[in-house]
């Protein structure tokens, strides 16, 4: 095995380790050597440990039992005095360690400011326990403490240095706090925050010296103040650690010099950490060393990748203070700022905008958005768009959401939840107590949610309710990013609530963006008109080109024009219209379709008024072979004239293409009616399939014969044509009432379950009347020839806005 | 294993109760009574008046209020409380600006091992002075703390004026880091939840909760912040932290745990903005036996939960 | 060519286009679709996605955007850019409303040779 030597037990190389051993845990005999005499712990949680809201227990990330078990051979407490590059080992105090590999990840240095009385003893860094162990002995809990710094780690320090019972000053040499992640403004806030815990602050203050004998007493500025201290803690900075790499002749700038496989100039030594530089930077925060970590594991396993410095963003560990700092916010040419400001709660905002993007932001008192804000800015987000509300963060379009949580959690115990199997939430309640603790035990402790599915949702409500968030909700798949609603809950809310128009949709169930999108919107055009088809007025511009022209456009963009032919049967005059109308328009391509009838392929978008109104005159309507909804009934010639036909396929073919024509639906419906079990109108593979028999008809549904190939399943056999019809249209209404947007029948089946279907229309007479009672309703306002209407009325919407071909000839 | 057991139900809080109001009264909502049946059967009877017994008197006089002797007291429920051993109680009031929303009562049961404190400081001149606390029997403990005040920002009661928020302080006795630690630290208190009450009128009220080992008040803390300053329009809240005595610490910087309205015990608080108490076979409780969680309201929003599990 | 840069070309009513609707107007060069959003702004933009051509005119229009008919990319129409992963830019022209009329600069007239 070949062997690894780490230099230093921090958080970039404890996430190293991680990631190695998770990629190959027999790669490496690693030694590890850490001068801290303790493995690894969560270094910038070290200031709730010295304020006592954090115990060291909790932030510990590897203890001795995470080491022994990835046999890492721990050389705590030891320094590493050299490493001799040509014999490949490392020199500890301990003795030498041979390396196929070295990681030097020795961290960085407090940087102590050279003033007379930096030795004495009171004065601390703050950098690893030791500090912590160190000021609690300075200090003893009381006294008088001064904070040198104040940034990140000196504040933090200053707060918990007060929450212990010291009286503390800090000492900023700048203008206001935290001035590389705040402006003046939050500066400010700060600053009031922090003197509202009692603690002094001077800013613009340079230290002259410490003051003391054998231990400190106080600190001078140059302005000759004194200030009395029984502790000083030097927060000003940090250098990286670099004492043993240069001893060693790796190339050093500022820090370790690594290149993006994190190797630095010795192609068998890695670094990563604060110790490192890479193309002129340091690094300090702990996001990119996370990103560096992940390099080292891969270069030491042979993977290549690249590490690539991100955007950093600063959140301040003093419990209170919220903040957020991220990007640049310095003032500049072409950079706009957006400010909010509430002084009565103390929040300050502000975005730096530069060409239309986000490229930093500040935020105290308010931190609620900053991970979007932060996205924003990682991404170079356009924000144009969004300009003028962009300040008031994600959530700000379209107003509150409904809590569907809220609703369920209202609802009392005997309340059903699941009406397919009479499921009461409070039966579900009982069996989550019973230990049924997510939705496949419910289903089978319950049947709640087994048969028709739709109030899944409802089942998994009830059990967040009941459990919190042991029970995390599946993450359904939203209608579009326009919502977080899955097509299923609009449905159901679209009924509940009675909303009856896109923009009520909107607004009740906030969506996000201001009128939808392509996605979202000519879905909920459909559930809207089928659930309320007298008070929804159909919406041309949220359906798709081919049902808002009448026409499925082609790749060249010219449109194919299908009219009808009831039950595929035609006659000369339609015939000689069709030729005709061909021959008028240049049609290029005649075809016979699948669902015996003719397709004319290759029409202009501006003749298709025109060649509808001859094909009109003559008789026919659109076939509507562009639509979700009733496409064709496919038939054979039946008893009339074939020697094993047993009923009339053909006349029952017509008559249910004359019911059902017109009608919207989830996706497209395509029917067949074969005269004999020979079946040669291929009745078994269509949405509704019907097959006569001497006893009568047997109707199936459910097939395809697209990308997926299903053979329908028998919803019933009936004596009478009647039956067949009444049957075919509950069915279609049913589909239509329930199903989501582009799913075909046999998918939707698939979801609720035939026994489902069976239950509304063929078993329960009372519902199968109302369903059709509710399909003929929608009939009189849908079933009407689009074509006439188009001619009649809009003819010229298909013509140009304008035509500059001539003027511009001229 | 028995003494493991004994030590598992003798817990320093006996009897948590909600009382919230109804018409001009206050009636139960909601309560853990620990097997103590006939003293919860006298409760369900109970309903208070606005000065009236130990709930009414929080609810008129708009502050926490400790009751260290039922004998000849305001105490309504003394006879019942006599005969099962309980002997002194806090009330804590719930106000959402000038509405009581809630009291949370909890009873205690006085013996010579039982240590805790369940302490109220209110605010003087910008120091914090005992108001009043029950402490069992950490009498030395009880006799510092009269004796002590903290300015804004030290301390646990301290920090909590100054940030406005709940806190949870760790290993209370082992050291510097608690104040009164060295009195702690014999007593055996180990964790510290302080809060603020908020209370109409101007005075500022910190309620501190001190845990000790042998008695625990609790065995598993949690804060959770619902600020919209800190989850945004979406609701809910995020557990900002906690210390499990099963799981260790709660909280985690990289996977914050979030509950929305509604969604279990918290979301129930948040929902109703009262405070809950349960117990027995109820999911949620993270395996314990009994859960408190109660809510404070500043700023014309519920703003935080605090919940303890025992 | 006589027409001038900056000149404005009258090309019909607003209301000859639906909200959230387009109409194209033809030129010797090919077409132009002229779009109008919910809140009645108008744009114009060449009326060929540069992926297959599919006619933008015949797209649903949504916010400020048009999705393609043919296959589903989805373009800003005031900047012509296309979003999301889709990489692609299709001309715009200015365009604005006057009087219940839309006018487009001249310059949809003859910018665009290389096509």
């Amino acid at each position: 095995m070949k062997k690894l030597v780490v230099i230093g037990a921090g958080m970039a190389s404890g996430r190293v380790l991680e990631h190695l051993f998770e990629a190959d845990p027999a790669a490496y005999d690693v030694t590890l050597f850490n001068a801290e005499p303790r493995g690894n712990y969560n270094r910038i949680m070290l200031s709730p440990v010295l304020s006592g809201e954090k115990s060291f227990e909790e932030i510990v990330t590897h203890d001795d039992d995470w080491y022994a078990q990835n046999n890492v051979t721990c050389r705590f407490g030891e320094a590493v005095t050299g490493i001799d590059r040509d014999r490949k080992v490392v020199i500890g105090a301990n003795g030498e360690v041979e390396y196929d590999k070295l990681v030097i990840a020795t961290g960085s240095a407090p940087f102590i400011i050279p003033v007379p009385g930096k030795d004495l003893p009171g004065v601390v860094a703050f950098r690893d326990l030791d500090d912590v162990d160190k000021m609690k002995e300075a200090a003893g809990g009381r006294g008088r403490a001064v904070v040198i710094g104040g940034g990140l780690l000196g504040l933090e320090a200053a707060a918990a240095l007060r929450l212990q019972g010291m009286d503390v000053t800090v000492l900023h040499l700048m203008g206001h706090l935290m001035e590389r992640q705040l402006d003046e403004s939050a500066g400010f806030l700060l600053r009031r925050d922090l003197e509202n815990r009692g603690i002094e602050v001077k800013c613009q203050a340079s230290t002259a010296e410490i003051l003391g004998t054998d231990k400190v007493e106080g600190v001078k500025l140059t302005d000759d103040t004194v200030i009395p201290a029984d502790l000083v803690v030097m927060a000003v900075g940090i250098r990286p650690e670099t004492t043993i790499a240069k001893a060693a002749g790796v190339e050093v700038g500022r820090g370790i010099q690594v290149d993006a496989q994190m190797l630095t100039s010795d192609p068998d030594i890695l670094s990563v950490g604060e110790c490192v530089e890479f193309n002129g930077q340091l690094f300090g925060l702990v996001a990119p060393l996370y990103d560096q970590a992940k390099v080292v594991a891969a270069t030491l396993t042979e993977y290549k990748t690249e590490f690539v410095p991100k955007e950093l963003s600063t959140k301040l560990k003093v419990t209170g203070c919220d903040l957020f700092s991220a990007g640049d916010f310095a003032d500049g040419e072409g950079r706009e700022d957006i400010v909010f400001r509430d002084p009565a709660r103390g929040i300050y905002k502000r975005l730096v905008i530069e060409d239309n993007k986000v490229i930093g932001a500040v935020f105290y008192g308010d931190t609620a958005d900053s991970n979007w804000f932060f996205g924003l800015i990682k991404d170079g987000t356009d924000i144009s768009e969004m300009r003028e509300t962009l300040i008031f963060g994600p959530g700000f379009q379209g107003g509150a959401t409904a809590d569907p949580m809220a609703a369920v959690a209202a609802l009392p115990l005997d309340a059903e939840i699941c009406g397919c199997n009479g499921v009461s939430k409070g039966q579900i309640v009982e069996a989550i107590q019973g230990g049924a603790t997510d939705l496949a035990a419910i289903k089978a402790v319950t049947k709640a949610s087994a048969s028709c599915g739709t109030c899944t949702g409802l089942v998994e409500q009830v059990l967040g309710v009941t459990l919190g968030d042991d029970f995390v909700i599946p993450a359904a798949q939203s209608m579009c990013g326009c919502t977080d609603l899955t097509h299923e809950e609009v449905r159901r809310l679209i009924k509940s609530q009675e909303l009856k128009s896109m923009a009520a949709v909107h607004q009740e169930l906030g969506w996000k963006t201001s009128c939808g999108c392509h996605v979202c919107r000519p879905a909920l055009n459909f559930y809207l008109l089928a659930d309320w088809p007298v008070e929804y007025q159909d919406d041309p511009q949220s359906r798709f080109i081919n049902e808002r022209k009448h026409a499925n456009i082609q790749k060249d963009g010219t449109y194919s024009v299908v009219p009808r032919m009831w039950g595929g049967m035609t006659t000369p005059d339609e015939l000689r219209a069709i030729a005709d109308a061909a021959e008028k328009y240049n049609v290029p391509t005649v075809h016979v379709t699948g669902g015996q009838r003719i397709d004319l392929l290759g029409v202009k978008g501006e003749d298709l008024p025109d060649i509808w109104a001859d094909l009109n005159k003559a008789g026919m309507v659109s076939g509507h072979a562009y639509a979700k909804g009733l496409r064709t009934v496919k038939t054979c010639v039946g008893k009339d004239h074939c020697r094993f036909g047993t009923q009339d396929s053909t006349g029952l073919g017509i008559k249910l293409e004359k019911k059902l024509w017109g009608s919207w639906s989830p996706h497209k419906v395509k029917l067949a009616v074969s005269g004999c079990p020979r079946n040669c109108a291929e009745a078994t593979c269509k949405d509704i399939g019907v097959v006569c028999v001497d006893s009568g008809y047997q109707i199936g549904v459910g097939g395809a014969a697209g990308m997926d190939v299903k053979e329908t399943e028998r919803l019933a056999d009936v004596a009478s044509e009647q039956e067949a019809i009444d049957l075919a249209t509950a069915f279609m209404q049913l589909y239509r009432e329930n199903a989501k947007y582009l799913d075909r029948p046999y998918k939707w089946i698939a979801k609720v379950g035939l026994d489902w279907v069976k239950e509304r229309i063929v078993d329960d007479l009372d519902e199968r009347r109302a369903l059709i009672e509710r399909f003929e309703l929608s009939q009189s306002i849908y079933q009407k020839d689009p074509w006439a209407e188009h001619v009649a009325e809009i003819a010229d919407t298909y013509k140009p806005l304008a035509d500059f071909q001539l003027e511009a000839a001229e | 294993m028995d003494l493991a057991l004994d030590a598992q139900q003798r817990t320093f809080i006996s009897v948590a109760e909600v009382w919230v109001p109804s018409g001009d009264k206050l009636v139960l909502e909601s309560g853990n009574y620990g097997g103590l049946n006939a003293f919860a059967a006298a409760s369900g009877k109970e309903s208070f008046a606005m000065g009236e017994g130990l709930p009414g008197k929080a609810w008129a006089e708009a502050r926490p209020v400790v009751l260290k002797e039922f004998d000849g007291s305001y105490f309504k429920r003394t006879e019942a409380a006599k005969a099962v051993g309980l002997t002194a109680a806090v009330a804590i009031p719930v106000f959402a600006g000038d509405d009581l929303k809630a009291v949370l009562v909890v009873i205690c049961s006085d013996d010579d091992e039982r240590i805790g404190a369940i302490e109220v400081w209110k605010e003087k001149d910008d120091l914090l002075m005992l108001d009043d606390g029950y402490y069992g029997a950490a009498k030395h403990f009880e006799w510092v703390s009269q004796h002590t005040h903290f300015p804004r920002g030290q301390g646990l009661p301290g920090g909590v004026l100054a940030a406005d928020t709940p806190m949870l302080m760790r290993d209370l006795g082992s050291g510097y880091k608690f104040i009164r630690s060295e009195s702690a630290g014999k007593a055996g208190l180990t964790t510290g939840l302080g809060l603020p009450v908020p209370v109409p009128g101007d005075d500022d009220f910190v309620l501190t909760l001190l845990s000790a080992r042998g008695t625990p008040i609790a065995r598993r803390f949690e804060i959770w912040d619902a600020r919209a300053a800190k989850v945004g329009k979406a609701g809910g809240a995020v557990l900002i932290d906690g210390i499990c005595a099963r799981e260790g610490a709660l909280w985690d910087e990289d996977k914050t745990r979030r509950v929305s309205a509604w969604q279990g015990l918290i979301g129930r608080v948040l929902g109703t903005g009262i405070p809950v108490v349960e117990s027995g076979n109820v999911p949620g409780l993270a395996g314990y036996d009994s859960l408190v969680a109660l809510p404070i309201h500043s700023d014309n929003e519920l703003s935080h939960v605090v919940a303890w599990y025992c | 060519m006589s027409t001038v840069a900056n000149d404005w070309v009258d090309v019909g009513s607003l209301d000859a286009i639906p909200q959230r609707g387009a109409r194209v107007v033809k030129t010797p060069l090919g077409c132009v679709a002229v779009f109008r959003t919910h809140e009645d702004r108008v744009f114009a933009l060449d009326n060929a996605c540069p992926h297959k051509k599919g006619p933008l005119a015949e797209g649903i229009v949504h916010g400020n955007s048009v999705t393609c008919p043919l296959h589903n990319w989805v373009f800003d129409l005031e900047t012509g850019q296309a979003q999301g992963a889709d990489q692609g830019q299709v001309a715009t022209y200015p365009a604005r409303v006057d009087d219940g009329r839309i006018w487009l600069e001249a310059s949809f007239l003859q910018l665009r040779a290389a096509e």
